[in-house]
C-alpha cells in the first residue's frame, strides 16, 4: 500500500490511477451490471407472492388537520376489498433497544406511518387492501374521511411573523435543549415588525435564533476588511425524486415477516423495521437487491414499509404497496431550503477575514433537522474563515418532511457563500481562481466551532488546492477568462466553485466465506442503490487477497444470506469505511488461510503468502489451492469454518458467521484502523454557461470536476459519482423546485415535468472529471466516499458563471430560470422575491 | 334531481358550487304555468268589474291621472334592461348558448345596483316610500276576497291604492330576489377580471363562496320566473293602461277611477287625508 | 369522498377502424366518450382519476386519420399522423419547415413517437390547479386559483384571461396559424372546415374547452394551403428544460419578402393566453416595411400593448417582445468562434 506523508502535501501531485495495484484504480464490470442492463434485476415492485393483495394509500388533503372519524364501510362492502389499515393500527412511538444494545429514544414529535393528525398534505392517513389495485382505488373513493382543519403554515419565514400560524400545536421553532442533549424542542418564536423592517431593502431580516456559535474575533476581521459584502440567498427546498419509489411488498411465514423494498442499506435496515415493527430483529428477512436511488432518503428503508408489512400480517396474505408517482413526491422526503444572509469580510487578495452567517432553515414538517448545522460547519471548513459566527433558526412548516439529501447542508453552504465569493472577486479585482486558491483549506484543516476541550475538529487531509490548479489547468480556466463576453444576443461567463462534504466513516465488518469451490465469496449488507460503491469497496479485499477478481463472488440483498454489519449507503462513507473493513477482514482472511496452510503443510503462517487462488510457501514450494485449504478449515473447524467467531466483530456479523459455520474458510473482522481527523473530500468545479439575454434561457456549455477523495478505486464509478452528483447540484441552480398554493397548503408541482429535474439535454454532452488520486493518510487503502461533495459544486459553479455573465444584481436564490433573468437583466437589480417559498 | 351542483374544495370536502342548472327550466315553466293559470283563472271566474263611479267624483279627477315621474319611469327601464340583460347574459350560456358573457353580465349588474341604489333613495326622499308595502287595508281585503271567493260572507273591498295588493307582493318578491343577485353578484365581482377591484377569490372560506354561488343562482332563477310573470302581466289587456303609465308616466281618469280608490290614493289637487304610516295606517294616499 | 390518484378508472374501450365509425361512436355516447389519439394527455386525466368517462374511443386503430398526403394545393395531414412522421417527412421539411421545427419541440422523442398532431392541437390546458384536480372555473368551478393574491402563476397567460388565466400549451398551433392551416371536422351535421385559428376557444366563450370540439365531432386532418409553401419561417420555443418541457412561450412567423421589404406575414404565438394568439395588428404594422431589427423591435413593442400580468408573470412581457422582435428581424447572431 502506497503511504503518504501529511507533511509533503503541498509537494504532492496527481497519480496516474491504478498505479501499484492490480484492481484498485482499475476500471471493471460490477456483478450487478448486467443484470441491471437486461432488465434481469429485480426491483421491489417486481417480487410477487401467491395471493398477493394489493394496497393504496389514502393521503390528507389538508397540510394540517386532525382526522375525526373514518367511515370505509362502504368500501368494506365492496368485492375484492379485504381491509383497511389506520393509523390507531400503527405502532407508535416507543424506546427500542437494538441488537447492538443501542437505546433509540422514543420520539414524540416523530412521524407515523399513518397519521392521524396529518402534518402536511400527501401525509399517508389510511391504507385499503384489495385484490388489485383499480378495486382498492374504488374502495377509497367510497371512504368518507371527516377531517377538522388545523392552523398551518407553509412558509418558514411566514412562520416567524407575529400573529402568523404555527405548523404544529407546540409551535413552530425547534429550539436545542441545553448540552449535553442533542434534542430539541418545538417552541413558538415570533420576531417583530422591527426585525422585519429589513425585508423591504430585499434583506433576510434576522431576529432572535435559538441556535449559535462562533469562533475568532469577528469585530477586527471585519474592522481590518478591505470589502465587506451583506448578501441574501435562499436555496430552494428539492425532492429527492428517486425513479424507483418506496415500493414495499411483505408477507409473513412462520412467525417472520419477508419484506421487499429499496433501501441504502439492507443490514441496517433490519433493525429499523424491527423498531418500527415493534418486532424482534431476527424475526425480520429483508430482501433488497436494486435500490433505485436513494440521496439520502432511503437509508434504512421508508417508514412507509410498516403499512404492507402490518396489512399482510391482519389480512394473512402477502401485500404489495406500489407506491405512485404522485406519493413518492410526497413521502419521498427532501433538502431543506435554507434562507441565508452572510456578511463576509475580505481582505484585498480575497481573503476572508470575518464571515457572519444567519440562517432560516425549513425543517418541514417532522424532524429538528434543517440542515442548517451542517451549513455553519461546512462554510467554516471550505472558506475556512479565520473568524466566524453562525446562527440558526430552524422552523416547522407544513411541508414534506426533510431528511438528508447528498450533502445535506454543505450544498446550501457552498450555494450559498460562492456567489459572494464571486462578487468579491470582481469587486477586488481579483481572479476567481486566484480567491479561492487563497481562502482553500489545506492539510489538516480544522472546521467548526471549539469542542467542550477548546479544541476544533479536523480533516484527515485535504489536497484541494491541487485539485484547483489541476482543475484550473484542465479546465483552461485563464484562456476561457480571457476570451470576449459577448456577441450577439448571447453573454457568457465561466465559474469556479470549491466544494466538501464528509467522505467516511469508520468501524464496520467484513466477512468472506473461501469456498471448497474455489471461490472468495465476499458477504456484504451494503444496500445497492446503483452507485456501484457496494461492489468497487470489495476490490480492496480482492486486491489484498491478490485474487483474480473473476473468483470473487459477491452476496448482497438477502439478509437471509446472513450478511455482515455494513455502513449504509449514504453520507459518502461507503468507499472509506467499507474499503477499510475489506482491508481488515482480507488481512484476517490471509492470516487464517496462512494458519490452515501451516496446519496443514507444516512450517509457521508466516512462511506463506496468499496469491491467484493458491496459499503457498514463499519463494515457492507446497501450497494448497483455495478450494483446499477452504475444506482443509472446514476440516479444522472453530474459528476456521465459522463454528467460533472473530470476538472483535459486531453483534449482527456473530450471527450471520454462525450461520455460514462449515460452508469453507470463514472470516471476519472489523475495522479498528486508527483514525485521527475526520474524513473529507473535496472537488475543484468549473463551469461555463452561456445566456441568451432576449430570452433569458442560458445553456450550460461546459462543466468539470476535480476531485481531492483520496485513492481512486474504480476511476468509472467514480467519474459516474463526481458528475452524476454535480448534476445533482446543477439541478438546484436550473430548475427543480417545488411549487406550493400557501392559501391551502397544498403542493401543485407533484410531477416530474412540474418539478422539473434537469434531463440529460440540460447538461454539457461531455463534461469532464478527473481526479487526484493521492491516498488519504490516515485510511489503509487511501480511499474517501465523493457521494456526496460534488453537489454543491455543480450548483455554484454554474451559479458564479452566470453572476459573471450577467452581473452580480441578477439572483439572491436558486434555481435561476428565464424568467429571474429576464426581468432582473432588464431591471439591472434582482426582481424575484428572495424569501417568498415555493413558487 | 339535485338542486345544488356540488364540488370537491381543494381540501377534499364537499362545498355547493351552484345551483343545479335545471332549475332555469324549472322557473320557466313555473312563469309559464303562472301565466296560463292566471289567464284561466281572469277568463272563468273573475267576474267582469262593474264600476259605478258618480259623475261628481270623475270630476275630481283629472283626465290624466299622473301615475310615475319622468324619474320613477327611467329608473324603471333602465333597471329592466339590465335585468333583461342579467338574465341573458347569465343563463344563456348554461343552455347552450356560447358567448363572452362575463363582461356584459358584471356591466349590467353594477348598472343595475346603481340603478336599485337610485330607486331607495329616490323612493324613500322623493317618492312615497310605504306606497308599495301592503297595509292593513290590503290585508284586510284580501282576506274579504278570499272569502268571497269561496261564496262567505264578507264585506266588499276596496278598491286599490296606487298599487294593488299583488303589485305589492311582486314588489317585495323581486326585492328580496335583486337584493340577494346585488349582494352576491358585488362580492363575486371580486372572482372576475374588472377594472374595479382586484381578484380576490379567499374573502370567504369555500363554503361561504358556494352558498353565496347558490344564493345567487337560486334569486337568479327567481328572477327568471318573477320577470315572466311581470312582463306577462305588462302586457295583459286589462294591465295595459299601467305598462303605458310606465312609458307616458300617466294613466286614464277612467282607469283610475275603475282601479283605485282615490281615498287611498289621491291624485295631484286632490285633497288627502293625513296618514299615518305603514302597516298601522289605512293607506289612503 | 377520500381522493385517489394514478389509478386509471373502468371503461369500455371502444377502438373502431374508420373515421366515419369513430365519429359515429362519438356521437352515440356524447359526453360519456373520450376520444384518444396518441393518450399523452388523456393518460394523465385518466390515471389521475379527474376524468371518468364511460367510453374510450381510441383512434390508434383509424389507418385513414394517418399519414401526409400532398394534393394539388398543399397537404394534407391526418390528424393521427404522429409528431416524429411530420418532423421527419420531406414534403414538410422542404415547403413546411415552420412546422417540422414546431414539432421537434414538443416534448421529448418518446412522447413525440407516440403524440399526434391532432392531439398536439386539441390538448388541454396544463395549469396546474387544473390538472390537479382543484374545482376552478376551466373545471365548472367558480374560481380561478391561480389568478389570486397568492396564486402560483409563473407559466399562466398575460393575454385574453377571462376567469381562468390558463395557456393554450400546443407548440404546432402556432406554426399552423402562421401557415393558414385548415382544420377538418367531421360533426353529425357533415364535415366542417374552419381556419386554424378559429380552431382555439378562449374562456370568454367557453370555459372549460381549448377548442371547438364537441362532444361527437371528430378531427380529421390538418391541410395546410401551399400559399406560405417556403415562405421565410421562424419559430422558437423558450422553455425550462431543453427536452420535454412545456413552451413558457412559442412563436411562429411566416413571412414573404420581396426586395428586403415584408411583403406579407402571418405570425402567432403561444402559452401567452388561453388561445394561440395570431398578432394581426403586427402583421399589418409591418407589411410593407423592411425585415430587419427596427421593424422587429417595433413590432415586439406593438406585440406586448395590453398585456396584464400576473404575480409571477411579467417575464413573458420582454419575453413575448423579443420572440417577435426576433421572428421578424431575426436573431443577432454570435460570432466567436471558441
Amino acid at each position: 500500500m502506497p503511504a503518504v506523508e501529511l507533511t509533503k502535501a503541498e509537494s504532492l501531485k496527481p497519480i496516474p490511477f491504478g498505479t501499484g495495484y492490480k484492481l484498485i484504480g482499475h476500471d471493471f464490470s460490477t456483478n450487478d451490471l448486467v443484470a441491471k442492463v437486461t432488465g434481469a434485476s429485480r426491483y421491489a415492485e417486481d417480487f410477487r407472492a401467491e395471493g398477493m393483495l394489493f394496497c393504496r394509500l389514502v393521503l390528507s388533503p389538508m397540510p394540517h388537520a386532525r382526522v375525526k372519524r373514518i367511515n370505509a364501510d362502504k368500501a368494506l362492502a365492496m368485492p375484492g376489498v379485504k381491509g383497511i389499515l389506520t393509523p390507531s393500527e400503527v405502532p407508535g412511538h416507543a424506546n427500542y433497544v437494538n441488537d447492538n444494545g443501542t437505546m433509540i429514544k422514543a420520539d414524540r414529535f416523530s412521524e407515523l406511518a399513518l397519521a392521524d393528525e396529518p402534518m402536511y398534505q400527501g401525509e399517508p392517513i389510511l391504507a385499503v387492501a384489495a385484490v388489485d389495485e383499480l378495486t382498492c382505488a374504488e374502495a377509497i373513493e367510497k371512504i368518507e374521511i371527516e377531517m377538522e382543519p388545523l392552523p398551518f403554515n407553509t412558509d418558514p419565514l411566514d412562520s416567524l411573523r407575529p400573529g402568523s400560524a404555527n405548523a404544529r400545536e407546540e409551535g413552530n421553532v425547534w429550539v436545542p435543549n441545553p448540552p449535553p442533549s442533542r434534542e430539541s424542542q418545538l417552541a413558538a418564536v415570533k420576531w417583530t415588525d422591527e426585525d422585519f423592517a429589513a425585508e423591504r431593502e430585499g434583506k433576510l431580516p434576522m431576529g432572535h435564533a435559538p441556535e449559535e456559535w462562533s469562533y475568532g474575533d469577528l469585530d477586527a476581521g471585519f474592522k481590518n476588511a478591505a470589502l465587506v459584502l451583506d448578501e441574501t440567498f435562499s436555496t430552494e427546498d428539492v425532492s429527492h425524486q428517486c425513479l424507483e419509489p418506496r415500493t414495499t411488498m411483505a408477507f409473513w411465514q412462520n412467525g417472520k415477516l419477508y419484506l421487499y423494498t429499496g433501501t441504502q442499506s439492507t443490514m441496517q435496515t433490519v433493525p429499523a423495521i424491527a423498531r418500527w415493527m415493534h418486532m424482534p430483529e431476527d424475526k425480520v428477512v429483508f430482501i433488497s437487491e436494486y435500490t433505485g436511488g436513494g440521496f439520502g432518503s432511503k437509508i434504512t428503508g421508508a417508514l412507509t414499509l410498516v403499512i404492507p408489512a402490518l396489512l399482510s400480517k391482519k389480512l394473512n396474505a402477502p401485500v404489495m404497496m406500489r407506491v405512485s408517482r404522485e406519493e413518492e413526491h410526497f413521502i419521498g422526503r427532501a433538502r431543506p431550503g435554507i434562507r441565508a444572509r452572510t456578511k463576509v469580510g475580505f481582505a484585498k487578495d480575497g481573503r476572508i477575514t470575518a464571515l457572519d452567517m444567519f440562517l432560516v432553515s425549513d425543517a418541514g414538517s417532522y424532524g429538528s433537522n434543517g440542515d442548517g448545522g451542517a451549513c455553519g460547519q461546512i462554510t467554516s471548513l471550505l472558506y475556512q474563515p479565520p473568524a466566524m459566527r453562525w446562527r440558526n433558526i430552524t422552523v416547522a412548516t407544513n411541508t414534506l418532511p426533510r431528511s438528508a439529501q447528498s450533502a445535506p447542508g454543505g450544498m446550501q453552504a457552498i450555494a450559498i457563500i460562492e456567489p459572494i465569493l464571486s462578487k468579491a472577486a470582481r469587486k477586488l479585482g481579483v481572479d476567481q481562481v486566484a480567491l479561492r486558491r487563497v481562502n482553500c483549506p489545506e492539510g489538516k484543516a480544522q472546521y467548526g466551532p471549539p469542542g467542550p476541550g477548546g479544541k476544533r475538529a479536523y480533516v484527515t487531509s485535504c489536497y484541494l488546492k491541487q485539485a484547483l490548479d489541476e482543475g484550473a489547468k484542465q479546465f483552461n480556466w485563464s484562456a476561457r477568462v480571457a476570451r470576449p463576453k459577448q456577441s450577439g444576443t448571447k453573454v457568457r461567463g465561466v465559474g469556479v466553485a470549491l466544494s466538501c462534504y464528509h467522505g467516511g466513516t469508520t468501524g464496520f465488518d467484513g466477512l468472506i466465506v473461501i469456498t471448497p469451490e474455489n471461490r472468495v465469496r465476499v458477504y456484504t449488507g451494503i444496500g445497492n442503490l446503483g452507485t456501484e460503491a457496494f461492489v468497487d469497496v470489495h476490490r480492496a479485499a480482492a486486491e489484498i487477497l491478490n485474487a483474480p477478481w473473476s473468483a470473487v463472488d459477491i452476496v448482497w440483498g438477502d439478509t437471509s444470506k446472513n450478511l455482515p454489519y455494513s455502513c449504509h449507503s449514504g453520507g459518502s462513507q461507503t468507499i472509506h469505511a467499507m474499503t477499510r473493513a475489506g482491508h481488515a477482514v482480507a488481512l484476517e482472511c490471509a492470516q487464517r488461510l496462512k494458519e490452515v496452510a501451516a496446519k496443514s503443510l507444516g512450517g509457521q503462517p508466516v512462511d506463506y503468502e496468499v496469491a491467484n487462488l493458491r496459499v503457498a510457501r514463499k519463494g515457492g514450494g507446497a501450497g494448497m489451492s483455495f478450494a483446499e485449504a477452504a475444506k482443509a478449515a472446514i476440516k479444522l473447524g472453530g474459528i476456521y469454518d465459522g463454528h467460533d467467531v472473530n470476538p472483535a466483530v459486531n453483534m449482527y456479523t456473530k450471527h450471520s458467521v454462525a450461520g455460514h459455520a462449515g460452508e469453507g474458510l470463514v472470516a471476519s473482522a472489523t475495522d479498528n484502523y486508527p483514525h485521527d481527523g475526520d474524513s473529507f473530500s473535496f472537488l475543484a468545479c468549473f463551469a461555463e454557461v452561456e445566456t441568451d439575454v432576449e430570452t433569458g434561457k442560458y445553456h450550460i456549455t461546459d462543466y468539470m470536476g476535480y476531485a481531492d477523495v483520496g485513492t481512486v478505486i474504480h476511476p468509472a464509478a467514480l467519474g459516474g459519482q463526481v458528475l452524476g452528483r454535480s448534476v445533482l447540484g446543477m439541478a438546484h441552480a436550473i430548475g427543480q423546485k417545488w411549487v406550493i398554493d400557501p392559501q391551502y397548503g397544498i403542493t401543485v408541482a407533484e410531477r416530474f415535468y412540474t418539478n422539473k429535474p434537469p434531463t440529460i439535454l440540460d447538461v454539457p454532452v461531455d463534461m469532464k472529471w478527473n481526479a487526484l488520486n493521492i491516498p488519504d493518510p490516515e485510511t489503509p487503502v487511501g480511499a474517501r466516499g465523493c457521494g456526496e461533495p460534488p453537489v454543491g459544486g455543480g450548483c455554484a459553479a454554474i451559479t458564479n458563471a452566470l453572476a459573471e455573465a450577467l452581473g452580480d444584481n441578477i439572483f439572491q436564490r436558486v434555481p435561476v430560470n428565464a424568467d429571474t433573468i429576464l426581468t432582473s437583466y432588464e431591471a439591472g437589480r434582482p426582481m424575484q422575491n428572495p424569501f417568498l417559498a415555493h413558487i | 334531481m339535485d338542486f345544488i351542483t356540488w364540488a370537491t374544495s381543494p381540501w377534499g370536502r364537499t362545498v355547493p358550487e351552484h345551483i343545479a342548472w335545471g332549475l332555469i327550466w324549472v322557473a320557466v315553466l313555473f312563469g309559464l304555468f303562472f301565466m296560463v293559470a292566471h289567464a284561466v283563472y281572469v277568463k272563468v271566474v273573475v267576474p267582469r268589474k262593474v264600476a259605478h263611479i258618480s259623475p261628481a267624483e270623475a270630476a275630481r279627477v283629472p283626465e290624466r291621472v299622473p301615475r310615475h315621474s319622468l324619474a320613477a319611469r327611467l329608473f324603471h327601464w333602465i333597471m329592466a334592461i339590465s335585468m333583461f340583460t342579467l338574465l341573458v347574459t347569465a343563463f344563456l350560456p348554461k343552455v347552450g348558448v356560447q358567448f363572452n358573457w362575463v363582461l356584459y353580465h358584471w356591466i349590467a349588474g353594477l348598472v343595475f345596483t346603481v340603478s336599485i341604489i337610485f330607486h331607495i333613495v329616490h323612493s324613500s326622499f322623493v317618492l312615497d316610500f310605504w306606497a308599495i308595502w301592503p297595509d292593513k287595508t290590503d290585508i284586510r281585503d284580501a282576506r274579504s276576497r278570499v272569502l268571497r271567493f269561496f261564496g262567505k260572507a264578507a264585506p266588499a273591498p276596496r278598491r286599490f291604492a296606487k298599487y294593488p295588493l299583488e303589485n305589492k307582493l311582486y314588489h317585495g318578491a323581486i326585492v328580496l330576489a335583486g337584493l340577494a343577485v346585488i349582494c352576491t353578484g358585488l362580492f363575486m365581482m371580486k372572482r372576475v377580471e374588472t377594472p374595479i377591484f382586484t381578484r380576490n377569490p379567499y374573502l370567504f372560506s369555500d363554503m361561504t363562496w358556494g352558498l353565496m354561488y347558490v344564493l345567487h343562482g337560486l334569486a337568479g332563477v327567481s328572477l327568471i320566473g318573477l320577470i315572466m310573470m311581470h312582463v306577462y302581466m305588462g302586457i295583459r289587456p286589462e294591465k295595459l293602461p299601467i305598462t303605458k303609465s310606465m312609458i307616458f308616466g300617466w294613466m286614464s281618469r277612467d282607469f283610475y277611477l275603475e282601479e283605485h280608490d282615490p281615498e287611498r290614493w289621491a291624485v295631484e289637487g286632490q285633497p288627502t287625508a293625513q296618514s299615518k304610516r305603514g302597516l298601522a295606517a289605512s293607506d289612503a294616499d | 369522498m377520500a381522493v385517489i390518484r394514478d389509478v386509471m378508472p373502468a371503461f369500455d374501450l371502444l377502438q373502431p377502424a374508420s373515421a366515419v365509425d369513430a365519429q359515429k361512436l362519438l356521437e352515440t355516447y356524447g359526453e360519456d366518450a373520450w376520444v384518444m389519439a396518441g393518450g399523452m394527455d388523456s393518460f394523465d386525466w385518466l390515471k389521475d382519476r379527474i376524468k371518468k368517462p364511460q367510453v374510450l374511443v381510441d383512434l390508434s386503430g383509424v389507418d385513414e386519420l394517418k399519414g401526409i398526403r400532398t394534393s394539388g394545393d398543399g397537404v394534407e395531414i391526418g390528424a393521427m399522423t404522429t409528431l416524429t412522421e411530420i418532423a421527419k417527412d420531406p414534403t414538410i421539411r422542404k415547403n413546411y419547415g415552420l412546422l417540422a421545427e414546431a414539432v421537434e419541440h414538443v416534448a421529448s422523442p418518446q412522447i413525440r413517437n407516440q403524440g399526434t398532431l391532432g392531439g398536439n392541437v386539441s390538448q388541454d390546458a396544463r395549469c396546474w390547479y387544473y390538472r390537479g384536480g382543484w374545482p376552478c372555473y376551466r373545471a365548472g368551478g367558480n374560481e380561478c386559483f391561480a389568478d389570486t393574491p397568492v396564486g402560483r402563476n409563473r407559466e399562466h397567460a398575460i393575454f385574453g384571461a377571462n376567469r381562468c388565466v390558463a395557456v393554450n400549451p400546443s407548440d404546432s398551433a402556432p406554426a399552423l396559424i402562421a401557415l393558414d392551416a385548415k382544420f377538418v371536422i367531421q360533426t353529425p351535421k357533415g364535415e366542417r372546415v374552419v381556419d386554424a385559428e378559429d380552431y382555439f376557444l378562449g374562456p370568454e366563450v367557453d370555459i372549460t374547452r381549448l377548442h371547438i370540439l364537441k362532444p361527437g365531432d371528430l378531427l380529421t386532418a390538418i391541410r395546410i394551403p401551399s400559399t406560405w409553401a417556403g415562405a421565410n419561417f421562424y419559430f422558437e420555443k423558450v422553455r425550462d428544460r431543453n427536452v420535454w418541457d412545456f413552451p413558457l412561450m412559442n412563436v411562429a412567423s411566416a413571412m414573404k419578402v420581396s426586395g428586403g421589404n415584408i411583403e406579407d406575414i402571418r405570425i402567432a404565438v403561444n402559452a401567452v393566453a388561453p388561445r394561440p394568439m395570431r398578432l394581426t395588428a403586427v402583421e399589418a404594422a409591418v407589411r410593407g416595411r423592411p425585415a430587419n431589427a427596427t421593424t422587429g423591435e417595433m413590432a415586439g413593442k406593438l406585440a406586448v400593448q395590453g398585456a396584464i400580468p400576473l404575480q409571477f408573470n411579467a417575464y413573458k412581457i420582454p419575453l413575448m417582445r423579443n420572440l417577435v422582435k426576433r421572428a421578424i428581424g431575426g436573431v443577432q447572431e454570435t460570432t466567436w468562434t471558441s
